[in-house]
């Protein structure tokens, strides 16, 4: 019914990529920095972004690709891969008809670049909905995916989102990586924020039909009840994205006694016109897609109180400082100003540029000879990784899910986001108040 | 098949027999319509058909009174004053809206596919007006009790209303006008070819997000307390001045000339060509009243929630399409009645079958009144040309 299925989509841009060889210099054969024993090394290695630029996604995605970006350039100026150099192509998953990103875009962005048989890795997707999309492509090619903020459980964990067949995700090798922690995590966190924090036993739920929103509601869903809370509206109340008029729902959630409104969505598609809707005396609690500058317009003098998880504030981490010094100075602006995901991003090339390293390394100072295996073979260091960058130290799980699962609780106070504790989940599941 | 609808009861055979032959149960063949079974099913279905043709009206005021009910008794009061609050809000912009599709359909017979967007479009020059004067205006409506208000709000009316009619008139100008004789689907293509054009326009103008507006802070405040559900004066203000604009266009089209060239024109164009009416003018008015009508939908719908987007007209003119179908296409009183009853439907079938289902709900009954009573509630015999 939405528009999009009414308009052509429009190819997207590939704007940035020449500016980005612009780092590469001459190849020293002195570099003692970083290259350890591969001076010998020649050629130009491949590494891509996949992430909105344009459209309803522009103010997330370009931060993430700049990172990302920043990330290759570095790697270039200290000679990272000693002799061998890093070529940087930024892909743009957002169409006109979409209004922002497009899976049918990052399908054919991701058939694109396996073709480049230079190409061993690539950042992104941004959205959950897009990752499905483009895993298969990544995994028939045997090409490394690593995402900076795709929290849908459904895309590594089988049998944790109803929309997604993940086993059929996969018709390769397991190529896929997460630096984000999944919104099983995230759930577990906002079950644990309704029930202990807010002291909540019935909840009202509501979601976008999206991917993530729904998604994330249903594990919301999971995790209150099985905390002791009640879902007074279990799986219903899924409503179009453009939906503007939230009245019948609220009136319903108050006669039904809710004490908490939980919105499976971005503020995109309506998290911050609910509140704007919702009596001050109700809670509205959402995930990391409520979390921003839009939500606050949206709600606006409705917005106090309202809760959400997001990515963790990472802003006070010492690497994360550093990260955020050498992005003001390369572009001028703050990396955490737009996006949370900005240092994800960052992290999630670094990742892929030191398998490519470890690769070369172990293959004698040389990228192997054909370039499946060396596909294959940064793969096989990415399950390796122990990283430790801007958001603290990253390895990934078998299904390639960071181990790093932390979320920071905000809540808005005089109308702008205040963050107001991290929280933890182990891996039984129990979730605590981190202290760092 | 428009024809069949209107047939009484007695000339159903033909439409007995056809079926039996699609499904491959000639008569002469297999002996089909001597099957006990066959014949049993078939006739129980056409008199279903037949009774939910008949009694439609009354089959869904019923349906709709035991939908309220039915919130009554699971809810209690409470719920069901707020949700018939919720219904009549809503109702009223739909109404507005199907104002327009129902004008225009009466009077050239075309579904203005375009009239949905040209509501969008009012709210950005709502939006318009109100940022270029913010000061003025805002000062006008809030610092001044409520005589500022009143007159901040019809001056914020009438430019709008009027600036939208002007946009309707030009609609019809470029894209409908000389296609006034073609084939039915020529002007039906232009009309979408503008839909997406005005929405192209906007969406490149304003971007994709909902924008806030500047006139939800104008009205604010609880009205009444009616048992404990709490109606607040935006409320009351939007079914008002929905209501009056329905009642003024009533008596405009009853008792003006103009009012009257219009319903001769819808009549028989030709005929009142002929009687000296000029048709053109009578057309861009229509297009004019329909589209400021939109207009004010727009206005009261930027108060109430604080947001305009480029593609809201979409959806909303699609279910306001319903409205107008269902108290009969090119029937004014038909297309404010059908407003509020879709409201109500929407907002009750959120409350029982899940908000989820609300949007379907409505384009069920699309489908039904399509099916069983193209006329629509109120409608005059018009099927011969749908």
């Amino acid at each position: 019914m939405s528009l999009s299925t009414r308009l052509l989509p429009v190819v997207g841009i590939v704007g940035i990529a020449a500016l980005a060889a612009c780092g590469t210099t001459t190849t020293t054969t002195s570099s003692s920095s970083g290259g350890g024993g591969l001076s010998s090394c020649r050629g130009a290695i491949t590494v891509a972004t996949d992430l909105p630029l344009t459209g309803g996604d522009s103010t997330d995605g370009p931060p993430v690709q700049q990172a990302a970006q920043l990330a290759v350039e570095q790697a270039n100026s200290k000679q990272t891969l000693g002799g061998c150099t890093l070529k940087y192509v930024s892909k743009d998953d957002a169409t006109v008809a979409a209004n922002g990103h497009d899976p049918v875009q990052g399908k054919a962005n991701l058939t694109a670049l396996s073709s480049d048989s230079t190409l061993v890795g690539i950042v992104g997707p941004f959205n959950s909905g897009v990752a499905v999309a483009e895993i298969p492509v990544a995994s028939q090619n045997h090409l490394a995916l690593i995402s900076p903020s795709n929290t849908n459980p459904g895309l590594t964990q089988v049998g944790t989102n109803p929309a997604i067949d993940t086993a059929s995700l996969y018709p390769g090798p397991h190529t896929y990586f997460r630096t984000i922690a999944t919104d099983t995590n995230q759930a577990q966190i906002l079950a644990y924020v309704a029930t202990t924090e807010l002291k909540a036993t019935k909840a009202y739920a509501i979601d976008d039909q999206q991917t993530y929103g729904r998604g994330l509601r249903l594990l919301f869903e999971k995790f209150f009840v099985a905390d002791g809370g009640t879902i007074l509206d279990p799986g219903a109340n899924s409503l179009p994205s453009a939906t503007h008029d939230f009245s019948t729902q609220v009136s319903d959630a108050q006669s039904k006694g809710a004490q908490v409104i939980f919105f499976g969505g971005t503020s995109g598609t309506g998290c911050g016109v609910l509140r704007s809707q919702m009596p001050a005396t109700l809670t509205e609690l959402g995930g990391d897609g409520c979390q921003d500058g839009k939500f606050l317009t949206d709600a606006g003098s409705n917005g106090n109180g309202a809760m959400a998880t997001s990515a963790p504030d990472v802003s006070k981490v010492a690497t994360s400082q550093q990260f955020n010094t050498d992005f003001k100075a390369r572009w001028g602006a703050d990396a955490y100003a737009n996006s949370p995901y900005t240092p994800y991003g960052y992290d999630a090339m670094n990742i892929l540029i030191q398998a490519i390293k470890a690769v070369l390394v172990s293959n004698g100072g040389q990228p192997p000879a054909d370039s499946m295996t060396f596909r294959d073979d940064v793969v096989q260091q990415l399950h390796q990784t122990k990283y430790s960058g801007a958001v603290g130290v990253t390895a990934f799980d078998q299904n390639g899910d960071t181990t790093n699962t932390g979320f920071t609780l905000y809540q808005v106070a005089a109308g702008a986001w205040s963050a107001k504790e991290k929280l933890v989940v182990d891996t039984s599941g129990k979730v605590s108040v981190a202290t760092s | 098949m428009a024809d069949e609808v209107v047939t009484p009861v007695g000339t159903q055979a033909p439409r007995g027999r056809m079926l039996v032959d699609q499904r491959g149960l000639s008569p002469r063949a297999h002996g089909g319509a001597n099957r006990p079974g066959a014949v049993a099913v078939l006739s129980l279905l056409r008199g279903a058909y037949t009774f939910v043709q008949r009694f439609f009206p009354q089959i869904l005021l019923i349906g709709t009174a035991v939908a309220i009910l039915l919130v009554y008794t699971t809810g209690g009061l409470t719920l069901m004053g707020e949700q018939i609050r919720n219904a009549l809000v809503l109702g009223a912009i739909y109404a507005l809206v199907a104002i327009g599709y129902t004008m225009v359909y009466g009077i050239i017979e075309l579904i203005n596919f375009a009239h949905g967007d040209v509501f969008t479009l009012a709210g950005f020059y709502a939006l318009f007006f109100t940022t270029a004067f913010a000061s003025a205006l805002g000062g006008l409506a809030t610092g001044h009790g409520g005589l500022g208000l009143v007159v901040a709000l019809i001056i914020v009316f009438a430019l709008t209303m009027t600036a939208a009619g002007l946009t309707g008139v030009l609609i019809e100008f470029v894209a409908y006008r000389r296609l006034r004789d073609a084939p039915r689907l020529a002007p039906l293509i232009t009309a979408i070819g503008v839909s997406f054009l005005l929405e192209g326009v906007m969406l490149v103008k304003y971007g994709p997000d909902n924008i806030p507006t500047q006139d939800s802070g104008w009205i604010t405040g609880h009205a009444f307390t009616l048992g404990s559900v709490v109606v607040e004066w935006k409320q009351v203000f939007i079914v008002v001045i929905a209501i009056v604009l329905m009642f003024s266009l009533g008596a405009f089209v009853r008792a003006t000339r103009l009012g009257k060239a219009m319903r001769a024109t819808a009549q028989d164009r030709n005929a009142a060509l002929l009687c000296g009416i000029n048709i053109n003018r009578t057309i861009s008015a229509t297009f004019f009243i329909g589209s400021a009508l939109a207009a004010a939908g727009a206005i009261v719908y930027s108060i109430n929630y604080n947001l305009i987007q480029w593609n809201l007209g979409y959806r909303l003119g699609i279910i306001a399409f319903t409205a107008a179908v269902l108290g009969g296409i090119g029937n004014i009183v038909g297309a404010g009645v059908g407003g509020f009853l879709i409201g109500i439907i929407y907002v009750f079938g959120g409350q029982l079958a899940g908000g989820q289902w609300s949007e379907s709900l409505i384009f069920a009954i699309l489908v039904i009144i399509l099916t069983f009573r193209p006329v629509g509630l109120f409608g005059v015999d018009v099927t011969t040309r749908a």
